[in-house]
């Protein structure tokens, strides 16, 4: 493998490690345990969040409420805590209305052939709506006790539990994606819905499976904020999140016409965001100045895929 | 993008008379909407409040005339909500800066153009997705906007900077008949040019219109670039109408459009759609939110509102159209 090879197929790798060297000579504090551990913590959610879209973006879909989907879920279980004094319904109430949201997105999209970014968009405001209406207005729930203690807090080795958490559940997505039939098939709809149906994919259920795991991974995130942040509210910002998910996904490498994509790329790029968001705070720069970065981050990294594929594309003929 | 380019003239008139309908069942629901709310509220039909009502939704006339363009090719612009904040921000900054109203208009179109550039740049050449770049540029566009105003809204006192979206001659904003003058200025460029030719050509089918010669990855940046001056043109009506320029400014506003012009009968797959059916889809959509608010709703009733009314559309637009095809 030459270096040029090396730098087409693992930029993503080059670039987090050349930030992680530049953030450590500007802040040696950068590369502390305490802060690795910190930013491991961090990042879950926003974690989640891209596992889930990372499907849903190979198949060459886009789920647009997934943060927004977060928040109100971070809600409910807030709710269900506030009703009940325990999580156990709650969980059970986050778990079976991100199930439901995920599968209507995807009877919708697959069924009745709506597009995904408005039946999404319009479930966004939906999610928004719903957690405003779900909680007195103005009003924080406060969680306290031995579950928010426990998963957002306790470490295992040294490490966030939250965090084995993600990194679990991208390991059983990394086996389903590339030892599977299912991860098969979500490869050949993202590449072409079509041929994936001639070859007698059922590509109706796969597509309402990829949004039920979405949404699934809405419901896990919702359960992550609400543990890190110890309070949930209906103005967290969903959007933010969902932004962070995308940057990542994209940053990983994944095509967004659909069809490719590594877990492990979207590992990388989930881990380069959660640098760069810890990397902006320690260094003290503005909160204005965030989002302007992740839009160019965003913009760049489509730019940088395009012209990889091209690349590829020509050499391939 | 399926459909092809060639018309037959049988189908062509089922479609006019199917818009016809639908143009007229939207004259009819505003006028429901309308008199439910007076009844609601004694209010609604005074004239004032009728201008008020027009005032408070010429910015989404505007932003949705140029989501109309994007939408006919099948695309999606998310971030003309950002730039309209962006596009205020440059315009509030040179005119405190220079002093100049003029100056300040070009440059809050002409930002708000370079936006519009940058998607229609990755959306017609690099072929990428119209959702994906344009929400990079949401992102980006808002966060240039709380940079600018350093996420704090500057206040604008000059007369001529404020004339289009803060005057009325009695009781009818400037604006309005500003609004009428882009909306004939628009129809003329989509119905009676080239250019117009070739948005629908794009949208009916890329590849065809690419192999007719109609160079529809040109088109596509320049629509995008037209929807961009359209929110920096909106910016200017926004800063107008509240006397400052707020880095906010604009929120959620690419949602409302994309729900209006939908409502307004154009098609989400491009190619079909008239920029009437859209005026129509405004007026309704912005007589709903505007009855919502002035009954004193809780804002996250009407975001719940909002997506049901967008998902209901859609949902109806697909059962009619499968009604059809059957």
């Amino acid at each position: 493998m030459n270096i040029g090879k090396i730098l087409r197929e693992r930029n993503i790798i080059v670039v987090t490690l050349v930030c992680c060297v530049i953030f450590f000579l500007i802040s040696p504090r950068f590369l502390s345990v305490d802060n690795m551990s910190a930013i491991s913590r961090q990042i879950v959610p926003i974690g989640l969040i891209a596992l889930g879209q990372f499907f849903v973006i190979v198949s060459g879909n886009i789920d647009l409420s997934m943060g927004m989907a977060s928040v109100f879920f971070a809600v409910l279980l807030g709710v269900f805590f506030g009703l009940t004094g325990g999580v156990g319904i709650g969980l059970l109430a986050v778990v079976v209305a991100s199930l439901t949201m995920g599968g209507l997105i995807g009877v919708l999209v697959a069924k009745l052939k709506l597009p995904a970014f408005i039946v999404t968009l319009s479930a966004l405001f939906m999610a928004q709506g719903l957690s405003g209406l779900v909680i007195p207005r103005g009003q924080q729930i406060f969680l306290m006790g031995g579950f928010f203690q426990f998963a957002g807090s306790q470490k295992i080795f040294g490490i966030y539990l939250s965090f084995l958490f993600l990194i679990g559940l991208c390991a059983a997505a990394y086996v389903v994606y590339n030892h599977t039939r299912i991860g098969a098939a979500i490869i050949a709809i993202g590449n072409s819905e079509e041929n994936a149906k001639l070859a007698g994919i059922n590509v109706d259920r796969v597509k309402i499976g990829i949004f039920m795991f979405s949404g699934l991974c809405s419901g896990f995130a919702g359960i992550m904020l609400s543990t890190r942040m110890g309070f949930v509210q209906p103005g967290l910002d969903g959007n933010g999140l969902l932004l962070d998910a995308i940057a990542a996904i994209i940053i990983g490498g994944t095509l967004i016409q659909g069809g490719r994509g590594t877990i492990g790329g979207a590992l990388w790029g989930i881990a380069f965001i959660g640098i760069v968001n810890n990397a902006l705070n320690l260094l003290n720069v503005e909160d204005v100045w965030h989002q302007v970065f992740k839009g160019v981050v965003i913009l760049a990294a489509l730019g940088v895929n395009w012209l990889l594929w091209q690349s590829k594309q020509s050499e391939a003929h | 993008m399926t459909s092809t380019v060639t018309v037959n003239p049988t189908a062509a008139k089922a479609a006019i008379s199917g818009l016809t309908l639908r143009y007229l069942v939207l004259a009819g629901l505003i006028v429901l909407a309308s008199v439910g709310f007076s009844l609601a509220n004694e209010n609604f039909y005074s004239l004032v409040n009728i201008g008020i009502l027009l005032r408070s939704i010429a910015v989404l006339f505007l932003v949705s005339m140029g989501m109309t363009f994007v939408m006919l090719t099948g695309g999606i612009d998310l971030s003309v909500g950002s730039n309209v904040a962006f596009a205020g921000g440059v315009g509030v900054i040179t005119l405190t800066t220079t002093g100049s109203a003029p100056l300040g208009f070009l440059t809050a179109i002409l930002a708000g153009m370079a936006i519009g550039t940058i998607n229609g740049i990755f959306i017609g050449r690099l072929k990428l997705s119209a959702f994906m770049v344009t929400l990079a540029t949401f992102a980006l566009a808002r966060g240039l906007a709380l940079v600018i105003y350093d996420a704090t809204s500057i206040n604008v006192s000059d007369p001529t900077f404020l004339w289009l979206g803060g005057t009325s001659w009695g009781n009818i904003p400037v604006v309005i008949p500003f609004v009428f003058c882009v909306f004939v200025a628009l129809s003329v460029l989509l119905y009676r040019t080239p250019f117009g030719r070739n948005v629908y050509a794009a949208g009916a089918n890329f590849n065809t219109a690419f192999v007719l010669g109609r160079r529809p990855e040109r088109s596509v940046v320049w629509i995008y670039a037209l929807s961009g001056a359209l929110a920096g043109l909106s910016a200017i009506v926004t800063v107008g109408r509240v006397s400052s320029g707020q880095p906010w400014s604009g929120l959620y506003l690419e949602f409302d459009a994309i729900t209006a012009v939908i409502l307004g009968g154009t098609s989400l797959f491009g190619g079909r759609g008239r920029l009437l059916g859209t005026i129509l889809g405004v007026l309704l959509y912005g007589i709903i939110i505007n009855g919502l608010v002035l009954t004193g709703t809780n804002p996250y009733l009407q975001s719940l509102i909002k997506g049901m009314i967008l998902l209901g559309v859609v949902l109806l637009d697909s059962w009619t159209q499968r009604g059809k095809a059957a």
